[in-house]
């Protein structure tokens, strides 16, 4: 059954199912990066492939060329994606300066050296 | 519909309607503009800014005052601002009077602490006023998008606040683990809003209802291994990712007793009652967008203007096959007595309430339970509040998870149970804004932030250690203080809506408050009971902090022994949900 939806996928026009497997692997990807990378920057490139995996489902959610239009967010899966798109950067430049701020008092931004504080 | 009268009623809407009734953020937004810009010229720079938050955060609080003064929070008709991004209700009203006054006396405190100085006090009150417009986002929003906006304002700042010292090792490593662990649950929050807005095909709260009520959930449930039911449940657990990373709940709680240990006090008690009221709301908003039929609102047009814009810009005939459905709908909601309607949805709905209900009491028995264990050992006062913030978050977890099994059937109930959560928000502001502001101007005189240089404290400054008793007392829940009368009402929302998973939290809302009377008390011992250290010089706190103390504790036991006006406040608060 698995096989046989794989194999549908890679014959048919390019359509949502598409987009979303890209979307899932970038999801994947920067939860992995996440969990396993010692440097913080690795961890805040982690959370940016989560982000724009996400995004990557909002546009193909909302383009009218790949679902019916009863069945698209319209517009409002452009705009989201947009709007993360900022908040990301915004986030991006923070987390950067707040890791700045760990390397100036630690000398480093491996976050296994952060244990000053046992949670 | 052409495209000018589409403009023009946007353009009316958001003029005579929508913006009016956002005054409160904008004018925090020109606070902000104005802070920051009357640092530059040489002729205002003069200002202090502490004067300028102070007076914004006042102005809004004007503003946030509904038309018929406070006590006519339960008058305010339900209305979607912003072509259905943003709810404003009763609850909506009441959150922003509860966030801006908040930040008002935390503006007040930060000053008497010392935390916000003339030098860098703007970029302090900046960040502050920033994080609670996130966090009045967060308590309006009625689209996945405010949901996920309203997050990450809020967020953002408070974890520059998190290190707001600079050159300490422990603020920068709070700082970095609250902006590394907050960044990652939102990202994981979006992924799954992401997957539930693609599935419903829309992102407004009370058309995914209408959506998954048309799904027909009830047979998908009992075809089991759905797939479109799978992808449901992943998305709805995903969003309750980033919303127990807000709540601090576990298994999302790592940040809370490190950024609590790191950061200073002050910004404890911004992110123990701001953060968490605000997260609440959000709650109690996702919860019943979800899981019950929102009323019709009173201008229908709003809620559905942006997919209309954007499917006539697309196809001209889908508006055609469109507009018939949603009057049909329309028409239903219309002639149909509003009884039959809750009906109709309720049974619909059902499954999804389900799911968050046992999601909800999973997570608050598990949170409660956690906490209370989690904050005997801790010899640091702010870590042992930390870990009480998270036994009390799940205390308030518990009567959202009863207000949402009651809201199919029972609404009347399932209000009080709101009722009961906003009580307690209440007496928890009363609570932890006074904790953590003894614990800062203890820190300020002792030095220390260590319960044991706690000792013997009742003899140095006899009113401070009596009124940090009498808070802990409070926080155990113990009668005739406030604390009290908040657990009481939880547990009877929990009682009224009976049925086993109920009385099951019940009982462990029960063991849990004889669990917390140990590491409370054992605080309260150490300054009433052993004896002071001997070289201890004088512990004198200020007279303008004792006032301060005393303003913000006494109410404490204030409105334990006549609760009346916080009840009143409550049950207007809530009155226009599920109506």
């Amino acid at each position: 059954m698995t096989q046989l939806t794989l194999a549908s996928i890679l014959t048919q026009p390019v359509g949502v199912s598409h987009y979303l497997i890209v979307g899932a692997v970038l999801f994947v990807c920067g939860a992995l990066c996440m969990a396993t990378k010692r440097n913080a920057l690795g961890v805040l490139m982690g959370i940016e492939l989560v982000l724009n995996g996400a995004n990557l489902n909002f546009i193909a959610f909302g383009s009218p060329y790949l679902r019916k239009a009863s069945e698209t967010m319209g517009l409002d899966g452009q705009l989201m994606s947009l709007f993360v798109i900022v908040l990301a950067a915004a986030e991006a430049a923070v987390a950067l300066a707040i890791a700045l701020n760990f390397y100036n008092s630690f000398n480093t931004i491996d976050v296994d050296r952060a244990d000053q504080l046992q949670g | 519909m052409t495209l000018q009268t589409l403009v023009n009623n946007l353009t009316s809407d958001t003029m005579n309607v929508s913006l009016p009734l956002f005054r409160p953020e904008l004018i925090i937004c020109a606070t902000i503009v104005i802070m920051l810009i009357a640092r530059i010229p040489r002729f205002t720079s003069w200002l202090d800014s502490f004067w300028l938050a102070l007076l914004g955060a006042a102005v809004a609080f004007y503003y946030a005052i509904p038309a018929g003064g406070i006590g006519a929070i339960g008058d305010v008709q339900r209305q979607e601002l912003f072509t259905g991004m943003l709810a404003y209700d009763s609850l909506t009203v009441f959150f922003r009077l509860f966030l801006v006054a908040f930040a008002f006396w935390f503006i007040i405190l930060v000053r008497l602490t010392g935390l916000a100085d003339r030098q860098d006090g703007q970029d302090f009150y900046t960040l502050l006023l920033g994080a609670t417009l996130g966090m009045c986002i967060m308590a309006s929003a009625n689209h996945l998008m405010t949901v996920f906006l309203g997050i990450e304002m809020a967020s953002v700042p408070s974890y520059v606040l998190a290190g707001i010292i600079k050159g300490r090792r422990r603020a920068s490593e709070a700082a970095l683990k609250y902006a590394v662990y907050g960044a990652g649950a939102a990202g994981v929050m979006l992924y799954g809003i992401s997957l539930l807005a693609g599935i419903t095909g829309s992102a407004h709260l009370p058309t995914i209802a209408t959506k998954l009520a048309a799904m027909d959930l009830p047979a998908l449930v009992a075809a089991n291994g759905s797939s479109t039911l799978m992808v449901l449940v992943l998305a709805g657990l995903m969003i309750m990712v980033g919303l127990a990373f807000k709540l601090s709940a576990v298994p999302f709680h790592f940040w809370c007793p490190d950024v609590f240990e790191g950061a200073p006090a002050e910004v404890d008690a911004f992110l123990s009652v701001a953060s968490k009221a605000a997260a609440m709301a959000l709650l109690v908003r996702v919860a019943f967008g979800l899981g019950t039929i929102a009323p019709p609102t009173a201008p229908p047009i709003a809620a559905h203007k942006i997919p209309a814009v954007a499917v006539a810009y697309q196809q001209p005939a889908a508006t055609t096959a469109e507009a018939p459905a949603s009057a049909a709908v329309a028409a239903q909601a219309n002639t149909a007595s509003p009884n039959i309607n809750t009906q109709i949805s309720s049974a619909a709905l059902a499954p999804v309430r389900r799911f968050i209900v046992l999601v909800l009491a999973i997570v608050a028995a598990i949170t409660c339970t956690f906490g209370n264990l989690a904050a005997y050992g801790q010899t640091n006062i702010k870590r042992m509040l930390a870990y009480s913030t998270i036994a009390h978050a799940g205390y308030m977890i518990m009567a959202v998870a009863a207000a949402v099994y009651l809201a199919g059937s029972r609404p009347a109930d399932a209000r009080d149970a709101v009722a009961a959560l906003v009580f307690y928000l209440c007496a928890y502001v009363f609570m932890n804004l006074s904790a953590f502001a003894v614990v800062a101007f203890l820190r300020n005189t002792l030095g220390s932030e260590e319960i044991a240089d706690y000792a013997g404290l009742i003899r140095s400054a006899p009113v401070t250690a009596t009124a940090f008793t009498g808070i802990l007392v409070s926080l155990i829940g113990i009668p005739p203080l406030v604390g009290f009368v908040g657990k009481f009402a939880i547990f009877k929302a929990l009682v009224v809506a009976g049925g086993p998973i109920m009385i099951a939290l019940l009982a462990i809302a029960g063991i849990n408050t004889a669990i917390s009377l140990v590491y409370y008390l054992n605080v309260a011992k150490k300054m009433c009971i052993d004896p002071p250290p001997a070289n201890r010089g004088t512990v004198s706190i200020g007279v303008m902090p004792a006032i301060y103390m005393l303003i913000v504790a006494v109410p404490a036991l204030v409105y334990g022994i006549i609760p009346g006006r916080i009840l009143e406040i409550a049950t207007h608060a809530t009155q226009q949900l599920l109506m």
